[in-house]
């Protein structure tokens, strides 16, 4: 409890010396809107439903967007990882690929799909492919081996190998690239919003809310943006602990 | 004859020249026989056994299995190593039942077979806990359970007992005389222990190092049950134990029994 005491003493902090220096004339004030000022601004976007529809369109897009390229990139890994065919003819493109960073892809998705949905979800899936393809196959590729002689000494069917100890074994990796991926791909999305912007979803708004010179407004989504990516990390990580409850069981002897 | 080795060479490449872990092994081992294979680390000794199980195909010479050249893994040959090896986020069920994964029971008939094997090794009450949640012994328990659920002819064992502590290695030394008698099984098993070796087996086979050949094979005619206070037990312990008196030897790690 006390640690988590701590924890809030700053942003606590932050917050007071944020109100007191929007009380320190109106220059200031239109630079940082006070506390007030943003809870306003939050009832209003509440009221008019403009708020709850931005946060859906971002979540949703961050969703589909994870499903699709953590999807893609979980088999991608994992094909990779049992099939050395498919590493050798996959493997180093994707390495290749994936030097080149998000934000390089742009102009290139812009060219390609044009700026509408279609390159905003690209953006996603595109972030939490890479995560999630690399930590699936760094799973497999490390499991012990002794557990492959096991598997042999037990002439394990493939189908078996692969869910039995190939799948389990490359768990905590796989959970540790979704994670990498869940922050990503909420990046991604409010990015994608701030590059392609058109059609709703939080990012848009606060560009909107730039333009019209609403401060309170920008903070506002600023904030919701930090709250909601703090939230999905955290629901990431009780699922992680959930799905590898086998490791901390307590040992009886 | 259950296993037939002659000329059985191993070499490991390395960097430069081959490196000759074993040479001119010459061995047959009869079925139902109880073997202990000893030797300094680094003899060769738990080289030999992954030949013998198939884990190891890389060898020149002749190793014969009931008849038949060893190319891999055998159902009928069971292995279980020093440490459990169980994976750890199966249940100890789903553990031996990847043994029958291969095979064409059905889910229930596999459970009671399960239930049976574990039961015969008291472990009727951790059938659905996880490893983690067990001794290390029990672990080891449930590591014969799993080689032998297919009813295996042969069973192969790297050390199984020099991890556990002496009140639990005794007992399981106890259980595995017991299983080899009533299932018939033949037995190599590879240990660092004289003792053990002289406890447990019908022959001793020692094994020189730099490259491992066969030095002595010793038979251990002593009825058993065999006790260590026996003078006939001490003796064939020390005769055993002068194979390795020699003045290049390291401080033995051959007197930890």
């Amino acid at each position: 409890m006390s640690r988590r005491w701590k924890g809030a003493l700053l942003p606590l902090l932050l917050l007071a010396a944020w109100q007191w220096e929007s009380q320190r004339g109106a220059v200031y004030a239109a630079l940082f809107p006070s506390l007030q000022q943003i809870g306003a601004a939050a009832l209003e976007l509440w009221r008019s439903e403009e708020l709850q529809g931005a946060i859906e369109a971002s979540l949703a897009r961050a969703c589909i967007g994870l499903v699709i390229g953590g999807a893609a990139g979980i088999a991608g890994g994992l094909l990779m990882a049992l099939s050395r065919p498919v590493d050798s003819l996959l493997g180093p493109i994707v390495h290749a690929l994936r030097q080149v960073p998000l934000f390089a892809w742009i102009p290139l998705i812009g060219v390609w799909l044009g700026s509408g949905e279609a390159s905003r979800l690209f953006v996603v899936e595109l972030s939490a492919f890479f995560p999630c393809l690399l930590n699936a196959y760094e799973g497999v590729a490390n499991v012990d081996r002794r557990y492959l002689e096991v598997a042999q000494v037990l002439r394990l069917p493939l189908a078996t190998r692969v869910r039995r100890l190939a799948l389990p074994a490359a768990l905590p990796g796989i959970l540790t690239g979704l994670s990498h991926a869940v922050a990503l791909a909420w990046i991604a999305a409010v990015a994608s919003e701030l590059l392609f912007a058109s059609g709703p979803g939080l990012g848009n708004s606060m560009l909107m809310a730039e333009a019209g010179a609403r401060m309170d407004v920008v903070l506002l989504c600023t904030a919701v943006i930090g709250l909601l990516g703090h939230a999905m990390n955290s629901i990431t990580a009780r699922l992680g602990q959930r799905l590898l409850r086998w490791r901390d069981v307590e040992n009886g002897s | 004859m259950t296993f037939h080795l002659k000329h059985l060479r191993k070499e490991f490449a390395g960097d430069g020249a081959p490196r000759v872990v074993l040479d001119g092994i010459d061995l047959d081992i009869a079925g139902g026989e109880f073997v202990a294979i000893v030797g300094r680390s680094g003899c060769g000794k738990s080289t030999l056994l992954r030949l013998l199980a198939g884990l190891d195909t890389e060898y020149t010479g002749v190793l014969l299995h009931e008849g038949a050249p060893v190319r891999g893994t055998d159902l009928r040959r069971g292995v279980v190593f020093q440490d459990a090896r169980l994976f750890p986020w199966l249940t100890l069920a789903d553990n031996v039942d990847l043994a029958l994964a291969g095979g064409t029971l059905s889910a229930r008939e596999r459970r009671a077979l399960i239930e049976e094997r574990l039961a015969g090794f008291g472990l009727r009450d951790y059938i659905d806990a996880y490893p983690k949640a067990i001794s290390g012994g029990m672990a080891q328990r449930v590591a014969f359970a799993r080689a032998l659920v297919n009813r295996p002819s042969v069973l192969l064992l790297d050390e199984p007992f020099s991890a556990l502590d002496a009140l639990t290695r005794g007992r399981l030394q106890q259980e595995l005389l017991a299983l080899w008698r009533r299932e018939g099984l033949t037995v190599v098993i590879v240990t660092h222990d004289i003792e053990e070796a002289v406890l447990l087996a019908d022959r001793v086979i020692v094994l020189d190092q730099h490259p491992g050949c066969v030095k002595r094979i010793q038979r251990i005619d002593l009825p058993r049950p065999r006790r260590r206070g026996d003078p006939a037990f001490g003796a064939a312990h020390d005769s055993l134990l002068a194979e390795f008196d020699n003045p290049e030897a390291e401080p033995a790690d051959m007197l930890a029994a």
